[in-house]
């Protein structure tokens, strides 16, 4: 896999997510019960950033209209999404945390 | 199906739901995924497969391709042996006899009943749907004839400076359309927000050029050649091509009220308790047509709403089968309009204390700002502009004595996440 570095580990806080585009994609990193997770950043609803909402029990809820995204399956746990958001591997390395995309 | 269910023909009579709107669809969701196995039938009297109402204001009417509304997905659809029958109409309810009569002469007995009637559009006497140049908005077939007008009109005058007419508004100036908003009250959303969230509002929306006007009384509205005259008490006549009227639904409750069921006299809705249970036996109603129990004031109230249409339908879900259900959260709105989405919590009152975390942003500009509402030291109601997910850290908060100075919420510096566990106090921990 074709890791590439993201952050630090302190970077993120816990039940919250940074921002960052890959390969011209908008993606997202979030940490959740010191979890990490990687995952697509726009809602498959409407557009907007899921790092500009709110992360509890390893779920991302969109700022606009609270669609909930599992972090670990992508899948959406309420309306009014209907679509999953993808999710990439992470790694945890020397502090710091990786993600592939392919 | 189990045996103590079955009627004296030995046949277990079906769940059924009256209304295939957004409380009725998400119903026949929630009772399958609750393990109702038997038969489940779902009547609308629309011809379509049910859909979300919020984007026939945005989305719908915005776009030339159709966006992806439908409530119930394929999968669901085929697989989940629901009954949907379209474009059926019931006409009464026999709540004695557990049977209700179709507008094809049919008659559909059930085992319990869910009324999701919705509500229909208050209509303007002087401008009766159908009227040339005149649109109102409550079903997908209205927001196509909407968006088909809106592509060809130079003009439009929205009656009604609401969440809808507001949306509406949004829209069509967007599309580049010349709009005026006519609003009988003295300040926007006056009676949900505090007057300095008015003021921004409706600064805003001339921002985005439209043109606004408050305390707006109509003597004469008249169709006529190549569009709409509106001749105002204080501001002479105004002219527009087109209009839309968005001066608020009334709840469907002719066929509760007909059948006997107790109705709110406050506030027109049927009246259910906390399980969503009507006065009759074997009878729910959720969603629009609903006046439900609000366990936070002990009153009952009905709420026009996306979320209140979910969580009642859920609940009465979980009541139709005898079951428990989980409370729902606080109340939560939201609208999105003139570039902003904005939401609220709970509900404002008059009298209430509000504390800006701020700035509002000006002009056209994005950015984001809360407002929180306080009731001596609760939080009752709080705004959010651009800022949901900041928002959605104090639904916990809502309701309860704050830990922290009421000032203190108005501290733009601390996150929100921060602070909300600030208000909730040692308590949360």
């Amino acid at each position: 896999m074709n890791w590439t570095r993201i952050a630090a580990v302190d970077e993120v806080e816990d039940d919250a997510g940074l921002p960052f585009k890959l390969d011209g994609r908008e993606l997202a990193l979030f940490r959740s019960g010191g979890e990490f997770f990687a995952a697509d950043n726009i809602c498959t609803h409407q557009y907007a950033l899921l790092t500009d909402g709110y992360v509890e029990d390893g779920c991302v809820e969109c700022p606009l209209h609270q669609a909930q995204f599992d972090l670990r399956t992508g899948e959406p746990r309420c309306a009014p999404a209907t679509q999953p958001i993808r999710i990439y591997p992470v790694k945890v390395e020397d502090e710091a945390v990786y993600v592939a995309v392919e | 199906m189990s045996p103590s269910n079955e009627t004296a023909e030995g046949r277990e009579a079906p769940l059924v739901i009256v209304g295939a709107g957004q409380a009725g669809a998400m119903a026949a969701r929630a009772l399958r995924e609750l393990g109702h196995a038997g038969e489940l039938v779902l009547i609308g009297d629309e011809p379509h497969a049910p859909y979300e109402r919020p984007p026939l204001s945005k989305a719908v009417l915005a776009d030339e391709g159709m966006p992806d509304i439908g409530l119930l997905p394929e999968p669901f659809q085929a697989q989940s042996g629901l009954a949907l029958k379209r474009g059926r109409r019931v006409v009464r309810l026999d709540p004695a006899r557990r049977e209700l009569h179709l507008d094809d002469g049919g008659v559909q007995p059930y085992r319990a009943c869910l009324l999701a009637t919705g509500g229909g559009v208050r209509v303007l006497p002087a401008l009766p749907p159908g009227t040339p140049g005149v649109h109102y908005l409550r079903t997908l077939d209205d927001a196509r004839g909407l968006r088909a007008a809106l592509r060809t009109a130079r003009s439009l005058l929205v009656i009604g400076g609401g969440f809808l007419g507001l949306e509406i508004a949004s829209t069509a100036r967007a599309l580049g359309l010349d709009v005026t908003v006519i609003e009988l009250g003295p300040a926007l959303l006056g009676r949900v927000m505090p007057p300095e969230a008015s003021r921004w509002l409706a600064t805003r929306v001339q921002a985005h050029g439209v043109r606004l006007l408050l305390g707006a009384k109509l003597s004469g509205l008249e169709a006529v050649g190549g569009g709409i005259a509106a001749t105002l008490a204080d501001a002479g006549e105004l002219r527009a091509e087109l209009a839309v009227v968005a001066v608020g639904q009334e709840p469907n409750v002719a066929l509760a009220r007909e059948a006997g069921l107790l109705i709110d006299a406050a506030n027109g809705g049927i009246r259910v308790d906390a399980r969503c249970r009507t006065s009759a036996e074997g009878v729910y109603a959720a969603g629009d047509c609903a006046s439900g129990f609000d366990a936070a004031t002990g009153t009952h109230r009905r709420l026009e709403s996306w979320q209140n249409a979910n969580e009642q339908a859920r609940i009465a879900a979980a009541a139709m089968l005898g079951e428990a259900a989980e409370p729902p959260p606080p109340p939560w709105f939201w609208t999105d309009q003139f570039g902003c989405n904005i939401q609220m919590l709970g509900h404002g009152a008059p009298g209430l204390a509000y504390h800006l975390r701020g700035p509002l942003p000006e002009g056209r500009e994005p950015g984001k700002a809360m407002l929180f509402g306080i009731d001596g030291d609760r939080l009752v109601h709080a705004i959010a502009i651009n800022a949901g997910g900041d928002l959605r850290a104090f639904r916990n908060v809502l309701g309860r004595s704050l830990a922290c100075a009421p000032e203190t919420l108005a501290d733009a510096g601390i996150p929100a996440k921060q602070l909300a566990r600030l208000a909730l106090g040692p308590a949360s921990a």
